[in-house]
């Protein structure tokens, strides 16, 4: 298999650019619904989630599925009408509300009158999550900040790394990833009610550390080749830079996608959108790396006239290290 | 090949050791895994206390020890986050209700009065409260939690004895405006010092001259329960103690002094607390959730085996090997450095699994092109090991950089997944470059291994055959 990015360039700018939009317009639909691009969880709004599942081990319990309607009229005679229901579970015995916060009080009263009209639950199967509103602030102002923390990290690292446009493209590809991984959410968010939550922070964030890695491969790659072919074309050195690195970046991404197919499969539910804003972004990574990355560079270094890597500086600290000269023993 | 005889031997012996503490030392689990709740406590600054510092965190935190130890639970922990936070774990809590009650709202401290006639009642109540405070300390370590909720319900019952044995006064900890600890005059003996605004100091002066002599103790109750009973010397039985000064002495050690000053000034803060987050799960969902987490891991893993010993063939084969040594080493490190695990931290290790064959994905790409080159099969491999360095290191750094973030801001659950990941990844750095280098240069030793279509298939012919140079 052999691609040809350079070619096709405008063809993946397109895509990438289309990608882009479509996030960019479900965000402000979003945004337009609820105040929001993203539907926040709980975890940054502050809110009160309740999950109880009925005790089967007590007689005639679990005799029939529990009533959404039931659940409904309750939580609306007791005044939290506002508040999203759900039943879960296979047997429909499970049952999770949620809330704006309630105090421990308000909680168990309400913990009280469902059970007594809806069944016992079991105080071993109960999760609780009260986040009051100031917590929730906090969790999402840290997580933001983590995040630019790391951008700037990583754009500095590159910065030493490499050469100033290879940084900035990398970035670029990064930004890309995110945005699209972020769009998908907001796809789900205004589709499906997907909400996000202090793990989609941290997925961000693994993405923002994970995926550079291809891109910085390729990019490795290209700079090696210049510095032993310099008479090359630029747009020759890329397409066959990416090519060489074409393997590595579809196995690197594949294991990867493997382990979090599986804790998507079979992690449970709290991990379950974690593991696929991974899997969007890390997939969204390969591609920009192959080709955004590559091409957008290509395009620059023949803009600025630097077709040809005559003038490549032997001031980088790495290029001693990378340089292709034959190994010792030769 | 000694060199690697030795690494080789190095390694195996590192296995066998992270296979020990895997066995002998337990693994840690989180609330969200064992079933528990986590509060956490924000403290407000009011009014008069514009501003929480360190010194008043420190108090509020013995305070809501104080509590936490009140609700009988097995293994509890409380400890400060950022700077207006408390953090409570109650592992084994399935309905936090009863602990936010407690746990919120501000801190009562006041002084009373003993009542008349009850000294002898008094001495029999505190010996009984002692036993029963020491058998509580001796059960925590066994960590029976029946047996702790069945002594603290005597525990109370014996504190509310005592309480009914003294009289309250007007005198609160609004009145109290410091206490700290100071040496006091004998050799190695400490007490603590205690200062009241003009209004409490009225009140003291006359609270100690009503006890002076008498034998009858001031009793100093945090929270309803008996800190301090100190009593008052016969010479203030004319004024009292007057002034708004006081020193409560004893045979204090320096840190019992310092626990008490702090107790008083916890006591004595007008800061309300709140539990403003609770995160509760159930024990059955927890056990749910480690069942699920082994699951994942192990499909993961096996997932990842599969494909490298597919697609790499012998050298993948060694990069399996690797990979399960890796996931032994860094499930050991996790028990060796008491790392807690939580769900999300669960998560980071599943992912780094994947990650950590990275490394040797680059390597192999590269041992292959240097063999499509024509190289021989040896140097193809040393050369894929000097060459790939680079890039993964590079990987690795940024990776490490967000997992540097992470820990450095986020909260909780957040840095679990952080450490892992980057605990992950460092290991992985040794496992996929020494280990991996190692054990194919052992392979490469033996000429039955030395096979080139088994590192890459569709070799052309022109590339040499066999026959290598002498190994060093």
């Amino acid at each position: 298999m052999k691609l040809e990015v350079i070619k096709q360039r405008q063809l993946w700018w397109f895509v990438s650019s289309a990608l882009i939009l479509v996030s960019i317009i479900f965000m402000g639909i979003s945004w337009q619904q609820i105040g929001t691009p993203l539907r926040p969880s709980l975890d940054f709004v502050g809110g009160t989630r309740l999950q109880l599942e009925l005790d089967c081990s007590k007689p005639n319990n679990c005799d029939q599925p529990i009533d959404i309607a039931k659940v409904r009229d309750i939580m609306a005679a007791e005044g939290h009408g506002n508040s999203s229901i759900q039943i879960l579970g296979q047997e429909q015995q499970a049952l999770s509300i949620r809330t704006s916060p309630l105090s421990p009080d308000e909680r168990g009263r309400l913990q009280a009158v469902l059970s007594e009209k809806i069944g016992a639950f079991d105080p071993a199967k109960t999760q609780i999550d009260t986040v009051g509103p100031i917590i929730g602030k906090q969790l999402f102002t840290s997580g933001l900040l983590a995040l630019v923390v790391s951008f700037v990290g990583i754009t500095v690292y590159l910065s030493l790394r490499f050469q100033l446009d290879y940084a900035v493209f990398a970035i670029v590809a990064l930004f890309h990833d995110v945005l699209v991984t972020v769009g998908i959410f907001a796809i789900l968010g205004v589709l499906f009610g997907t909400e996000v939550d202090s793990l989609f922070i941290v997925a961000l964030l693994t993405i923002v550390g994970f995926s550079v890695n291809d891109t910085v491969v390729i990019y490795d790659r290209i700079r090696e080749t210049i510095a032993l072919k310099p008479d090359r074309h630029i747009d020759e050195v890329v397409d066959s830079a990416v090519n060489q690195t074409l393997s590595r970046s579809i196995n690197t991404t594949l294991t990867v996608l493997l382990t979090l197919c599986s804790i998507y499969f079979f992690g449970g539910e709290t991990l379950k959108n974690f593991a696929l804003a991974l899997i969007i972004g890390f997939t969204m990574g390969a591609y920009s790396s192959i080709f955004i990355a590559s091409t957008l560079l290509a395009l620059w270094r023949e803009r600025t006239g630097q077709v040809y890597g005559t003038a490549l500086p032997a001031t980088s600290s790495a290029e001693g290290q990378m340089s292709a000269s034959p190994s010792k023993e030769a | 090949m000694g060199r690697q005889r030795l690494l080789l031997g190095l390694i195996l012996g590192l296995v066998a050791i992270s296979l020990l503490v895997l066995l002998r030392l337990p693994t840690r689990l989180g609330l969200d895994l064992q079933g528990g709740s986590q509060l956490t406590i924000l403290v407000k600054p009011t009014e008069t206390v514009k501003q929480i510092t360190e010194r008043e965190l420190e108090a509020v935190q013995r305070v809501i020890e104080g509590r936490v130890n009140g609700l009988g639970v097995s293994e509890p922990l409380v400890q400060t986050v950022g700077n207006n936070q408390i953090l409570v774990q109650l592992p084994g809590v399935n309905d936090p209700q009863q602990a936010e009650r407690v746990l919120g709202g501000t801190a009562q401290l006041d002084f009373r009065k003993q009542k008349v006639g009850t000294e002898t009642q008094l001495q029999i109540e505190n010996q009984l409260r002692q036993e029963l405070l020491v058998k509580q300390a001796e059960l925590r370590k066994t960590g029976d939690a029946k047996a702790i909720a069945e002594n603290q319900a005597a525990l109370k019952r014996s504190n509310e004895a005592i309480a009914a044995l003294y009289e309250r006064t007007d005198l609160t900890g609004k009145n109290l405006k410091d206490a700290f600890a100071e040496p006091a005059n004998a050799a190695n003996a400490w007490s603590v010092g205690l200062k009241f605004d003009t209004q409490g100091g009225e009140s003291f002066a006359q609270l100690t001259k009503d006890l002076a002599g008498t034998g009858r103790t001031l009793g100093i109750f945090l929270d309803n329960e008996l800190i301090s009973s100190p009593v008052v010397g016969v010479e203030f039985a004319q004024t009292g103690i007057t002034g708004g000064n006081a020193v409560i002495t004893g045979r204090f050690t320096a840190e019992e002094a310092n626990d008490l000053a702090i107790q008083l000034r916890g006591g004595a803060l007008p800061v309300p607390v709140e539990v403003a987050e609770n995160r509760t799960v159930g024990a059955t969902l927890g056990l749910d959730s480690i069942q699920r987490s082994i699951y994942a891991a192990l499909f993961g893993l096996a997932l990842v085996l599969i494909y490298m010993l597919l697609y790499y063939r012998l050298p993948g084969l060694i990069a399996d090997i690797a990979l399960v040594f890796y996931a032994i080493f860094t499930l050991a490190a996790f028990n060796l450095l008491g790392v807690t695990l939580t769900l999300p931290g669960i998560a980071g290790f599943i992912l780094s699994i994947g990650m950590a064959v990275d490394a040797n994905v680059l390597i192999f790409e590269r041992t292959r092109e240097e063999l499509r080159a024509g190289k021989t099969l040896y140097r193809s491999v040393e050369a894929g090991f000097y060459r790939a360095f680079s890039s993964i290191l590079d990987s690795n750094v940024t990776t490490l950089i967000a997992c540097g973030a992470l820990f450095w801001l986020g909260a909780g659950l957040v840095r679990g997944f952080a450490l892992t990941l980057a605990l992950g990844v460092t290991i992985s750095m040794f496992t996929a470059i020494t280990c991996s280098r190692t054990l194919l240069l052992v392979a490469l030793s033996f000429p039955e291994l030395r096979k080139p279509e088994w590192f890459c298939p569709n070799l052309s012919s022109k590339t040499p055959s066999q026959a290598e140079e002498a190994t060093p």
